[in-house]
């Protein structure tokens, strides 16, 4: 009986939300072990490359948080625009823009210290991806246009935008000389380097980014803008008749959440390659950060605090993931499939999760009519509240 | 440019257009049914390449067809299986598998790259391709060309001018009253969602065994089609016709770009690449801004004959989406 009692606590069924995700985590490694005894590869020894690569050693740690920043950056602009109801699936093209603006900066204003450069450089590149995000917002909430639609079409944009300008412009004037013409621009002097944390290659952009998820997190639960943010997401009409600006917040919510993509990629160039180098492609300079970051919001719930652990997790599998296929010579699909399993599986364990969450309203005898963002949310108020 | 250039630029257009044509018409059953498959982007190139691996180990370019449409079909068949049965957001696994299965095809394709490999042959339709003017424009293409000129008028009759198109238009308007009138509202999303699939799967083989023949991996210029050809779809209005107009004004654009760029010395590469893009942007602009209240505002001030004038553009313009799309159906 007790038992049961401690079962049926709010508390109890809250942790289990809570840790849900990271249960169908593991279910989905337990079916890619599966896959690889196909393979004839021995799991354990698999999985453990995988761990080695991305936590075995200080430098294996670094990389993994190196990899976890950007993808964090861009779940917590995710975080916003998504509990907005908007859909920004233009992170790619935001964080391109982003840093197209940070290397001009710090291309541009050689005379300047060091530090004064470098927060100039994130501010541009805050801007950048905030106006690469804005213009989608505008035709959003203005025109009606899909923003899933406009913000895919806005990456296609931003990717011809860097071809032009790296290949021309702003082309390294050592390439332009050689025949190879790599599209990059020239390196960051070493003053304008984000400086290092510890002697890897771990840099101050991861810990901006936790500082800004402790600041998203009060923006959109602790001030008037995101309960108002939030508000839109849940009910539009509701809060039009509560005198909210739906539009103006539309706009709002793709513009923040544009910035915080354009902020990665000056992280980018500013702290991992020193200078902004492609390989034609979207992914060849974002290495697909703007898209990882939304499976890693989702991940967490959409609540920036949670976006720290799970873009650290997939940070760690797209570096351990390398090692693995290094040490046990596994063909690259199965990461990628082993990627892709993971994000089926933690998606589905939100179905049960709502289920849950609508059994336990309906016992509480509330009247469910939210929406499963209103279900997400309230859980989340409680949790961190707790 | 003399007309037999136009003309035979203009049949390129048709033949261009084919592919985008099989993945609107497969979208909009879809979502005329209620349900968003997002993941054309990937499925179109994954089965551009699983079309191709087949057709090119088996030399069987028909086997290559048929893969592409399995493989579209595949694909749709998780979209409806998550946002169906598990009630999941559409947009989040549509989003998650255009990923994978760009990355898949991409990696699977390897051995593939650029082999060469069968191609679709050209057959002119006797007697027809003979008629001038309209002879070399639309019967001296191949067999998915005229494909694609059938589907487009069969799935417009199909949704207009048949009780099971009046019943696939109510499980994505009304899928409550379409319920009532003893329609399996789940089960007919499953079949238009899974043979939408199938057809947005036929238009990656028209890529890699005839437009745009060959595997070229991340080269292969496919990624970003599926995009576009979603927004097609929504220029269309969910009408086979309009949407069919949209493929071909957009292969029409991409033409021009090309004919136009040696006339143009000035103009970087890249702003011909990138132009369809702001296109359909505008595009998707003109076909919502009638929705938009302010445009209401302003209509309502403008003086008379000019304010019936633009509200009958804006009309004609306007697209409303299947009122019940992306929402997940629930008896109760």
């Amino acid at each position: 009986m007790a038992m049961k009692k401690l079962l049926q606590s709010e508390w109890v069924s809250r942790l289990v939300d809570v840790l849900l995700p990271v249960f169908a985590a593991l279910a989905a490694l337990f079916v890619g072990a599966v896959m690889l005894l196909f393979l004839k590869v021995n799991p354990i020894e698999a999985y453990k490359a995988l761990w080695d690569g991305a936590f075995g050693s200080s430098n294996a740690f670094a990389e993994t948080l190196v990899k976890a920043t950007p993808l964090l950056l861009v779940a917590l602009g995710i975080c916003i625009s998504f509990r907005a109801d908007v859909i920004n699936i233009g992170g790619e093209g935001q964080m391109i823009v982003g840093a197209i603006f940070a290397t001009w900066v710090g291309l541009t204003f050689t005379g300047l210290p060091g530090w004064l450069v470098i927060t100039l450089a994130m501010l541009a590149g805050f801007a950048g991806g905030g106006i690469w995000g804005g213009i989608p917002g505008l035709l959003k909430a203005y025109f009606n246009v899909n923003e899933i639609l406009s913000t895919v079409m806005m990456n296609a944009i931003a990717v011809q935008l860097m071809n032009f300008l790296l290949r021309g412009p702003l082309i390294d004037p050592a390439q332009a000389e050689l025949a190879s013409k790599i599209p990059q621009t020239a390196r960051l002097l070493e003053a304008f380097q984000l400086p290092r944390l510890i002697p890897t290659r771990l840099h101050l952009g991861a810990l901006i980014a936790v500082i800004l998820a402790v600041l998203v997190y009060i923006l959109l639960w602790r001030t008037t803008l995101g309960y108002r943010i939030r508000a839109v997401g849940q009910n539009p009409h509701a809060s039009r008749y509560a005198g909210i600006k739906v539009q103006r917040h539309v706009v709002l919510a793709l513009l923040l959440s544009g910035a915080f993509a354009g902020l990665a990629g000056a992280t980018q160039v500013f702290g991992v390659n020193y200078r902004m180098i492609t390989d034609g492609s979207a992914s060849g300079f974002t290495g697909s950060a703007g898209f990882n970051g939304i499976v890693a919001a989702l991940f967490g719930q959409l609540h920036p605090i949670l976006s720290i652990p799970a873009s650290i997790l997939f940070g760690a599998l797209l570096v351990g993931a390398n090692k693995m296929q290094r040490v046990v010579q596994v063909p690259s699909a199965l990461i990628i499939a082993l990627n892709g399993l993971v994000v089926v599986f933690v998606v589905s364990s939100e179905v049960w999760r709502r289920r849950r969450q609508k059994r336990r309203l309906a016992a509480a005898g509330q009247d469910d009519e939210s929406s499963p963002h209103a279900g997400g949310e309230k859980s989340q108020q409680a949790e961190t509240d707790a | 440019m003399d007309t037999q250039t136009l003309i035979i630029g203009l049949a390129g257009v048709l033949f261009a257009a084919a592919p985008i044509v099989f993945a609107v018409l497969g979208e909009t059953l879809s979502e005329r049914a209620g349900v968003i498959n997002l993941s054309m982007n990937g499925s179109i190139i994954l089965s551009a390449m699983g079309g191709f691996a087949v057709a090119y180990k088996t030399d069987n370019i028909f086997l290559g067809f048929l893969t592409g449409m399995a493989i579209g079909a595949a694909v749709a068949l998780i979209v409806a299986f998550a946002s169906i049965t598990l009630k999941q957001s559409q947009v989040a696994v549509g989003f998650v598998l255009t990923l994978v299965s760009r990355d898949l095809s991409y990696f699977l394709g390897n051995p593939f790259m650029g082999q060469p490999g069968p191609r679709l042959s050209s057959l002119s339709i006797p007697g027809l391709a003979d008629i001038p003017f309209i002879g070399p424009l639309l019967f001296k293409h191949d067999l998915m060309t005229y494909f694609s000129f059938l589907f487009i008028f069969l799935a417009w009759a199909w949704i207009f001018r048949t009780r099971p198109g009046l019943m696939l238009q109510g499980i994505g308007e009304r899928p409550a009253a379409a319920f009532v009138r003893g329609a399996n509202v789940n089960r007919l999303r499953y079949f238009y969602t899974v043979l939408g699939g199938a057809l947005i799967g036929l238009a990656g083989p028209t890529y890699s065994l005839s437009v745009k023949a060959g595997w070229n991996g991340t080269i292969s210029g496919l990624d970003g089609i599926g995009w576009i050809a979603l927004s097609i779809t929504i220029f269309g209005g969910w009408n086979p016709l309009r949407a069919a107009f949209g493929a071909y004004l957009f292969a029409l654009l991409q033409w021009l770009g090309l004919v136009l760029q040696p006339s143009l010395p000035g103009i970087p590469s890249q702003v011909l690449q990138v132009a369809p893009f702001p296109l359909m942007i505008l595009t998707l602009l003109f076909v919502n801004i009638g929705n938009a209240e302010w445009v209401e505002r302003t209509l309502a001030a403008m003086p008379e004959p000019t304010r019936r004038v633009t509200a009958k553009v804006l009309r004609a313009l306007r697209a409303s989406p299947p009122a019940a799309l992306g929402v997940p159906f629930e008896r109760d």
